[in-house]
């Protein structure tokens, strides 16, 4: 029973359907009804996406794709495709929706249908940045996430929400103010805004030099990438769970995206030019982040410090420029995206019990509630790379490509997967085990229905990914394949290991 | 006949005073008066330079200026008229409400 | 006796303005004593809406005509026609803002309306003309008008300071202009800009006439250093004159500058390297100063110092590119500029000798009190700063194109870093509006004006849609520029 769904403009469909969603939740009064039709939109979304998956066929090229002449005097198009490095990160948007929505049933207080109406934009502001394939549509969409975010984060946030939400804004916008000159000046060198057509177009080496920085700052500073990364942290602690998952999960995923789909096709000599920096810059991240990670007291800031070190792992993994590098960092973007958004939500679901994230306040709370131990435990176990899981797969394949560049990248990188595995545990100890001596954790409930809910589709993937992961890599890997031949062809130097 | 030249270098210098005054005086009818002499010393050039080219436009130019001079005066007196009714002063370093 | 040909159709817009006026100033007397004050006000502001209607009609239908002129004086050539659709468009709002917010400070509502229609007629006048006595006439008309209509609130010791600051610095510069043309005409003989452009001498004469031009259209365009007077005259005045003259002057007198720098007779390398600095300039400082203002209106009047430079960018770039970028970012302009100083009317307090001003403060906790207008505001504020995927960011990607396809990529540049610095003042206020609590220093109008809500849902239905589904209204602009610097 296979349709053929690639008549459909599929995309499009995942595209605008939360504003949809949105658009209707604006005649609506009462609080079950929002979230009834939050939930089903998210859900409907899902559903839609996975129909990328029916169609889908394991060749490199863009597939899905959708192209309208939107602009004709800049000869700026609708223009949209999703290829095997895109895909998981569209699904990976529309799987978090619903589970972020289901999360936030009964912690909103106030303005719950402005919450729900900011999720539902947030998501057609991701998945567009996903799928544009025309360079203004992009920056449209790369700009546009920074407003539900900013919202979300001021209003709904924590104590220092104002500071934290208004220094992403302006640092995010400053990183890409130059990204949108760039873009301006290619279309000057070569009259066209589209990706397809300036994959094609040879580029002057100091024109891409000046392209490949200003668009790698911008990325650099999403990703992030060290010393891009202070905005992070405050970001990560003072939104409200909803906003640290689909931040951490999806929006840090642009930025490594962004080098994927636009860096490294587009300017292949520069790339490989700046490619060591961008390795040392990684490498610092890794271990700043582990290190700092190691003496946070704030489970969040915690999680927070060590999303910077695994992207700064994932970012190796890019700049080794091999199969191995490139197709690990895909697959690892997305896993980080599950166990990083999973943990936020389980720091969230404590938090919402005992209204602390300081790690000194608990102990032992494997004997209180053992469902939420057990599925943190597995939740930190993805994170840190247990074989069987998704981050091993991950990690494992990244490693794998940094040795074949450079050793020395390699034994570096694995240095912070030891620490990663310190750190992680150390706070799971802290937390589970132990006497259950305050007298504050002793009454906790256990985790709800609704709230295993969230997180057992994202401890699926963790297994599936983990198990089976050549489900994902025959997807991915043409789509890297493809994209080494072109940077091949494009650039002076042999990309193919 | 006076060289066009004296006469143009002559407006210029009104013009400089004029302008000069503007930016020295403090009340503001005086400057309102300077505002006054630059058009007026602009007129003088406009004929002066009529006569140089040989054509009417120059002057026709000043009579222009002059009536929307006219206009100038009315209301401009007019603004000032009711700022002195209510501060009882017209130096404009006591008019000062807005400010930065 | 030989009188000369006049084609009045070249100014029907104008003439309907100019009628309506004439109608509005004797509107007074109809029924003078049985309706009370704001009906009769409502009538006469209907009768000028009416007007302003039907001399946008008159100037739609007038599009993709060949050009036509009145002695050469002035041309209603497509870009005159799109410049007056601008004006009339910023008129309009402008005259919603004013419905009920004039009748509360003033029983002279046909001397207002017959004043602001002559502003309009004013503007108009000056994006037409091809030459330097009538340009001035129409720059008077509109600056006299101006001075008058921001005096208005007699009850205001702040009005009418601004309207003195207005007036003096306004007149000094228009010395300074004719002052301009006379050079110009010393050094052709004619005061045509056809004429100016075949016989400059490109010499002294004309560098010392363009530049004293240059003077007079920085005044009202508000660039630094001629800028003084903006902050002033933007915070005194009613609110309705200063959202509608923050966008009609700009866009005036941009049209003019367009023509004058066309026929001009240096060069562009000269002329574009003078107006890249003063772009930069007027950006920087605006921005700069609009970070430090704790008045909304302040804030806006820096604000549109700012984009004035941002617009400047679009003229240094040239005739065709940069004009058409120019006229889209004046009707984006006009949107979000004009519903942005549309909620500010709703937040400002009214008294006797207080600056007549909304606060920032007021803005406090808005979203809790009236969570649309919040949104709405937020809309304005964030196009204002050139975020996508908003009207604002459209007109800016245009500048900045522009900037870039004539070799201008570090203006483009600086551009860009200014709108990133603007976005802190803009996000300033949104903080205050959706992330605090509401106290004391909150304030809003009551009851709130349907006139001005109005107003606001044009404004935001514009600033939405204008850059998503405006290409093809591009490509017009586009038409008109090269039709333009074709001639």
């Amino acid at each position: 029973m296979s349709m053929d769904l690639t008549a459909i403009p599929l995309l499009s469909l995942i595209l605008w359907l939360p504003v949809v969603g949105a658009l209707l939740l604006f005649f609506v009064r009462k609080e079950s009804t929002i979230k009834l039709i939050a939930l089903a939109t998210m859900l409907l979304d899902f559903v839609v996406s996975l129909g990328l998956l029916l169609n889908w066929s394991n060749t490199g090229d863009m597939q899905f794709v959708e192209k309208l002449l939107w602009i004709p005097p800049l000869n700026i198009s609708y223009h949209l495709g999703v290829d095997g490095i895109s895909l998981f990160l569209v699904l990976l948007t529309t799987l978090l929706g619903p589970i972020v929505v289901l999360y936030s049933w009964h912690n909103i207080k106030n303005n719950l249908r402005a919450f729900m109406v900011l999720l539902l934009v947030q998501q057609t502001g991701i998945v567009g940045v996903f799928t544009s394939l025309d360079l203004i549509l992009f920056f449209i969409f790369w700009e546009f996430t920074l407003i539900p975010m900013y919202f979300l984060i001021g209003r709904w946030g924590g104590q220092r929400r104002v500071y934290a939400a208004v220094k992403f804004f302006l640092y995010t916008m400053a990183g890409s103010a130059l990204m949108l000159v760039v873009i301006l000046l290619l279309y000057w060198q070569t009259g066209s805004f589209d990706w397809i057509e300036l994959q094609q177009t040879p580029l002057d080496p100091t024109v891409q030099t000046w392209a490949f920085l200003a668009f790698a700052l911008a990325f650099a500073i999403k990703v992030p990438l060290f010393p891009f990364h202070t905005w992070l942290p405050d970001a990560h602690v003072e939104a409200p769970t909803a906003g640290s998952v689909i931040l951490a999960g999806v929006l840090l995923k642009m930025g490594i995206y962004g080098f994927l789909r636009f860096c490294l096709p587009l300017f292949p000599d520069a790339t490989l030019r700046f490619a060591p920096w961008i390795a040392g810059l990684a490498l610092a991240g890794i271990l700043y982040g582990a290190l700092v990670a190691l003496v946070q007291k704030d489970v969040k800031s915690l999680v927070a410090y060590s999303s910077i070190a695994h992207l700064g792992f994932v970012m190796l993994g890019v700049v080794s420029l091999n199969q191995q590098g490139l197709a690990g960092a895909v697959l690892q973007s997305v896993n980080h995206g599950l166990s990083t958004g999973a943990l936020f939500l389980m720091v969230g679901m404590i938090y919402d019990r005992r209204h602390t994230r300081l790690l000194t306040e608990f102990g032992g709370l494997w004997k209180q509630i053992p469902i939420y131990s057990a599925l943190l435990l597995v939740v930190v176990m993805a994170s840190v790379g247990l074989p069987g899981l998704n981050g091993f797969v991950g990690e494992f394949t990244i490693l794998v490509g940094a040795f074949k560049a450079n050793r020395l990248w390699a034994v570096l990188g694995t240095v912070g997967v030891i620490f990663a595995a310190w750190y992680l545990l150390a706070a799971v100890r802290g937390m589970l085990q132990g006497p259950l001596d305050n007298p504050a954790n002793q009454k906790l409930q256990d985790l709800s229905a609704r709230e295993i809910w969230v997180l057992v589709p994202l401890i699926l993937l963790f297994f599936l990914i983990g198990l089976f992961p050549n489900l994902f890599l025959d997807k991915i890997n043409p789509a890297v394949e493809t994209l080494l031949h072109g940077m091949n062809a494009a650039a002076q130097i042999s990309f193919l290991p | 006949m006076i060289p066009t030249d004296y006469v143009l270098i002559l407006a210029a210098v009104l013009f400089t005073i004029g302008a000069a005054g503007v930016l020295v005086r403090r009340n503001a009818l005086i400057i309102f008066m300077c505002v006054e002499m630059m058009l007026n010393s602009v007129n003088l050039t406009l004929v002066a330079l009529a006569d140089l080219w040989g054509n009417l436009t120059g002057q026709v130019f000043a009579f222009v200026v002059m009536a929307v001079a006219a206009v100038e005066v009315a209301v401009g007196l007019a603004i000032i008229m009711a700022i002195v009714r209510h501060k009882d002063t017209s130096n404009i370093d006591e008019i000062n409400l807005l400010k930065g | 006796m030989n009188l000369p040909h006049i084609d009045f159709s070249v100014i029907t817009p104008e003439l309907i303005v100019i009628a309506t006026a004439l109608v509005v100033m004797l509107a007074e007397f109809v029924g003078a004593h049985a309706t009370p004050s704001p009906t009769r006000s409502h009538r006469i502001a209907l009768i000028a809406l009416l007007g302003l209607v039907l001399a946008a009609l008159a100037a739609v239908a007038g599009l993709g005509r060949a050009a036509t002129d009145i002695q050469g004086m002035l041309v209603a050539d497509d870009l005159g026609r799109y410049l007056e659709l601008v004006v009339l468009l910023a008129a309009a709002l402008g005259l919603l803002l004013a419905w009920d917010y004039l009748p509360q400070f003033t029983k002279m509502h046909s001397e207002y309306y017959a004043l602001y229609l002559l502003a309009v007629v004013g503007m108009m006048f000056m994006g037409k003309s091809t030459e330097l006595i009538t340009l001035f006439v129409s720059l008077e008309i509109l600056s006299v008008a101006l001075y008058v209509l921001t005096g208005f609130h007699r009850g205001q010791l702040a009005a009418g300071e601004a309207a003195l600051k207005y007036f003096l610095l306004g007149a000094f510069s228009s010395a300074f202009f004719i002052y301009g043309a006379a050079l110009l005409y010393g050094d052709t003989g004619s005061t045509h800009l056809v004429d100016i452009a075949a016989r400059a001498s490109g010499g002294f004469l004309t560098l010392a006439g363009l530049a004293l031009l240059l003077v007079g259209f920085g005044f009202k365009l508000a660039v630094v250093p001629f800028h003084m007077w903006t902050p002033d005259v933007y915070q005194g005045a009613p609110t309705p004159v200063t959202a509608f003259m923050s966008v009609g002057t700009k866009a005036a007198a941009f049209v003019a500058l367009f023509r004058v720098l066309q026929a001009a007779g240096v060069s562009y390398a000269t002329w574009s390297l003078v107006l890249a600095l003063l772009a930069t300039l007027t950006m920087t400082w605006g921005n700069l100063a609009a970070l430090r203002q704790s008045s909304l209106k302040r804030m806006l009047a820096y604000s549109s110092i700012a984009h004035a430079g941002y617009m400047l960018i679009g003229v240094t770039a040239g005739m065709q590119l940069g004009l058409s970028a120019v006229l889209f970012y004046l009707f984006a302009y006009a949107f979000m500029n004009i519903g942005a100083f549309a909620v500010v009317s709703l937040l400002e307090r009214p008294g006797y000798h207080a600056t007549q001003d909304a606060t920032i403060d007021a803005a406090r906790g808005l979203f809790a009190r009236k969570p649309l207008l919040a949104v709405v505001m937020a809309i304005f504020l964030l196009s204002l700063a050139g975020v996508p995927p908003l009207a604002g960011f459209f007109g800016k990607l245009y500048l900045f194109n522009a900037a870039v396809q004539s070799g201008w990529i570090w203006l483009a540049i600086v551009g860009m870093i200014n709108s990133v610095v603007s976005a802190y003042y803009y996000l300033r206020v949104t903080v205050l509006m959706f992330m605090t609590e509401a106290d004391e220093t909150s304030f809003l109008r009551s009851p709130l004006s349907n006139a001005t809500g109005l107003a606001i849902a044009v404004a935001m239905v514009g600033t939405l849609l204008l850059g998503i589904f405006a290409g093809p209204w591009l490509q017009q602009l586009g038409q008109a520029a090269l039709a333009f610097a074709g001639s």
